[in-house]
C-alpha cells in the first residue's frame, strides 16, 4: 500500500499533503492535551510495531504481495490521534531511510495508512464492541471487535489508495492519450487492490492486531493508555526483539506489491509502455534502499533495517516526550 | 569544560545502577575494537551493523540521556558532513555517507561507553590492560586539572574584568588584552605546577609508588563471560563483511 513516487501526479500529492496538514496539527494538539508525558515514548514502541508489521510481506497468487500496518492496534492502545502521529513517523522513516513509499507521495500514504486506517479501525471497533459478548467476557469481546475494526480499517485505507491510483489516468494524460502517471483506471485499480486486502492481507492485519493486542494486555499492560505504569516491561522488549528477528520471513514473498513496481517493471505489467511522468519524475536515493545492504544476504539487511527502524522510532518519541512539560518519564 | 565536569561528577555518582556491572576493561576493549574495525572496514556493511546495535542501545536509555548523547553527537557529525561535502561535487556522494557513518558510529560508541562507565572505571580498565601507571596518572591528572585550572582561569578573568576600566583604545587596548591573557596563562601555569607537586606529594604520603592499584575487586562472572563473547563475534562479523564484497 506504500505508494511510490511518480505514481501520483504532483498535484494529487500536494492535495493529499494539504489534506493531512490539519490532521497532523489536530493530532499533535490532541496528543499534547490527552497523552501523559510518560506515555509518549510508548508511541515509539507502537510505531515500531507498525514499522515491523509493514516488513512482513505476505504473497498472494498472481505475484503480488501485501502486509499488515498495525494502525488500528496503536489506535486501540494509545488513541487514534497518537496512532496517526506514530504511523506517520514510521512512514517518514521508511520513505527517507529505506525508500519504501515515495517522498512526494508521503502525504497520500499518510492519508491512507496514518489517518483513514486508524480512525476507521478505531471507530468500527468502538461501534461494534458492545454487540459482541457480555461485560463478563470483556477480553474476548474486545479482541473480536478489534479484529473486525482492523479489517475494516485496512480495507478502507486500501480503497482510498486504489481511488488515488485510479483517478490518475482520468486526469493526467499526454497528447497521445497515454497516462502520465499510474496507468490503471478505477476499473482495474479497485479490484486489484481490494481482492488482496479483502482476503489475505485483511486476515494478516486481523491476526497481527489481535495477537499483539492480546499479548500486550496480558504481558505488557503499560502500553495501554489506561494503565498508569509507564516503564517498558521486559516481555514487551523481548517480544519486540523476537519480531525484529522474525522480519526475514517477509522475504519469503518474492513479488512486488500492486502499484509499487519500479519504473523498469511497469511496462511489463500489461500496459506495454512506461508513463512519461514516471520516466521524467522525481527520483530519491534512500540510504538503505528496499531494506537491503549492498553485498549482504537479504535477511541480514532486513534484520539490520528492522533494528534501525525500531530504534529510531523509540528514540524519536522519547525525545518528543522531553518537549512536553509534566510528570517525568520513566 | 562541561564534559570534563561530568567526568569528575561521575566519580562520585554512578550513571545507571541498573546496568549490569561488566568488567570495565572488557567494555573498553569492545568499544576500542569496534572503533578500530569500523575505521578499517572497506565497506558500509559492518558499520551499518554496529550503528544498528548502538542505536538499539541508545533507544533503551531514558529520554534525558538520549537527548544528551545526541546533542554531543551532533557537532562531530555536522563537522564531518561539512568536511566531506566537496566529495559530493566530485561525484562521490557515497564516500561522504560512508565516512559520516563511520564517524557517527565511533563517536556514538564512545558516548555510550561514557554513559555506562565512570571515569574511575576507565582508569581501572587501563590498569587491567597493563597500561603503564605513568600514562594513567598523567591522563587522570590532566583531566582533573583541566577542570580545576579552567575554573581558576575563569575566576581570574572575572576578577580582572571587574577591576579594569576600559580607557585604552585601538592597538593599546589590544596590547593590554594580550598582556592580561599572558598574565592569566602564566599564573595558571605556576598554580598548576604547585598543585601538581602538592597532589603528587599527597599521593606519596598515601602510599603511591608509581603503580595504579584498583581497590574495587571485580570478580569475573557469567555476565562478563557473555560480554567477552562479543569480541570474537565482532571480529567474525568484520571478516565476514569484508569477504562479502
Amino acid at each position: 500500500m506504500h505508494i511510490p513516487d511518480n505514481y501520483l501526479s504532483p498535484e494529487t500529492c500536494l492535495a493529499m499533503t494539504a489534506a493531512m496538514v490539519p490532521v497532523w496539527a489536530v493530532s499533535v494538539k490532541k496528543v499534547k492535551d490527552a497523552l501523559p508525558k510518560d506515555k509518549i515514548p510508548k508511541m515509539g514502541v507502537g510505531g515500531s510495531f507498525s514499522f515491523l508489521g509493514m516488513m512482513f510481506n505476505v504473497p498472494l497468487p498472481g505475484g503480488t504481495t501485501g502486509h499488515a500496518v498495525g494502525g488500528t492496534l496503536i489506535a486501540l492502545l494509545l488513541g487514534p490521534w497518537a496512532a496517526c502521529i506514530a504511523v506517520s513517523m514510521a512512514l517518514l522513516l521508511q520513505a527517507l531511510i529505506f525508500g519504501d513509499g515515495g517522498i512526494l507521495a508521503f502525504g497520500a500514504n499518510c492519508f491512507n495508512m496514518a489517518f483513514v486506517l486508524p480512525f476507521v479501525g478505531y471507530a468500527v471497533t468502538h461501534l461494534i464492541a458492545p454487540k459482541f459478548g457480555t461485560e463478563e467476557s470483556t477480553k474476548k469481546r474486545d479482541l473480536i471487535a478489534a479484529g473486525v475494526g482492523s479489517y475494516c480499517g485496512l480495507n478502507a485505507a486500501a480503497l482510498c489508495a486504489a481511488i488515488e491510483f485510479g483517478i490518475q489516468p482520468m486526469l493526467f494524460t499526454d497528447a497521445a492519450g497515454n497516462a502520465l502517471y499510474c496507468p490503471y483506471g478505477l476499473d482495474v485499480a479497485i479490484p486489484a487492490m481490494m481482492i488482496g486486502h479483502l482476503t489475505l492481507f485483511g486476515l494478516v492485519e486481523v491476526i497481527f492486531t489481535c495477537a499483539i493486542l492480546a499479548f500486550v494486555r496480558s504481558a505488557a499492560p503499560e502500553m495501554q493508555l489506561s494503565h498508569k505504569e509507564s516503564h517498558t516491561s521486559m516481555p514487551l522488549r523481548v517480544f519486540l526483539g523476537a519480531l525484529i528477528l522474525a522480519t526475514p520471513f517477509g522475504l519469503l514473498a518474492t513479488g512486488t506489491a500492486w502499484g509499487e513496481w519500479g519504473t523498469d517493471e511497469i511496462a511489463g505489467t500489461g500496459i506495454g509502455y512506461t508513463p512519461q511522468g514516471m520516466v521524467d519524475g522525481f527520483q530519491f536515493e534512500a540510504i538503505i534502499p528496499d531494506y537491503s545492504v549492498a553485498g549482504m544476504p537479504e535477511w541480514i539487511g532486513y534484520i539490520l533495517s528492522a533494528v534501525i527502524g525500531a530504534a529510531c522510532m523509540v528514540i524519536l518519541f522519547k525525545l518528543v516526550s522531553l518537549l512536553k512539560k509534566g510528570s517525568s518519564a520513566a | 569544560m562541561r564534559i570534563l565536569s561530568r567526568i569528575l561528577e561521575s566519580d562520585t555518582k554512578r550513571n545507571d545502577a541498573k546496568l549490569p556491572r561488566i568488567l570495565p576493561a572488557l567494555r573498553l576493549s569492545v568499544v576500542l575494537l569496534c572503533i578500530l574495525l569500523c575505521a578499517l572496514s572497506r565497506n558500509a556493511v559492518f558499520v551499518v551493523g554496529i550503528l544498528a546495535a548502538e542505536l538499539a542501545r541508545l533507544a533503551m536509555l531514558p529520554p534525558q540521556r538520549i537527548a544528551g548523547v545526541l546533542g554531543r553527537l551532533l557537532l562531530p557529525v555536522l563537522f564531518t558532513l561539512l568536511i566531506m561535502l566537496p566529495s559530493v561535487f566530485l561525484g562521490h556522494s557515497r564516500t561522504m555517507l560512508t565516512v559520516t557513518m563511520k564517524v557517527t558510529c565511533s563517536v556514538l560508541l564512545l558516548l555510550l561507553a561514557n554513559e555506562e562507565m565512570d571515569w574511575k572505571d576507565v582508569t581501572g580498565a587501563f590498569r587491567t590492560l597493563h597500561i603503564p601507571g605513568i600514562f594513567t596518572m598523567t591522563l587522570d591528572m590532566t583531566v582533573r586539572f583541566l577542570v580545576l585550572l579552567g575554573r581558576l582561569a575563569d575566576a581570574m578573568l572575572e576578577a580582572i574584568s571587574l577591576r579594569t576600566f576600559n580607557v585604552l583604545k585601538g592597538r593599546k587596548r589590544d596590547r593590554a588584552r594580550y598582556m592580561t591573557a599572558g598574565g592569566v596563562l602564566g599564573t595558571t601555569f605556576l598554580v598548576s605546577q604547585r598543585m601538581a607537586t602538592q597532589t603528587y606529594e599527597a599521593m606519596e604520603c598515601r602510599g603511591y609508588d608509581g603503580v595504579y592499584r584498583s581497590y574495587e575487586k571485580h570478580r569475573f562472572g557469567w555476565q562478563d563471560a557473555v560480554y567477552a563473547l562479543l569480541i570474537p563475534v565482532v571480529i567474525a562479523a568484520f571478516i565476514y563483511c569484508q569477504a562479502a564484497i
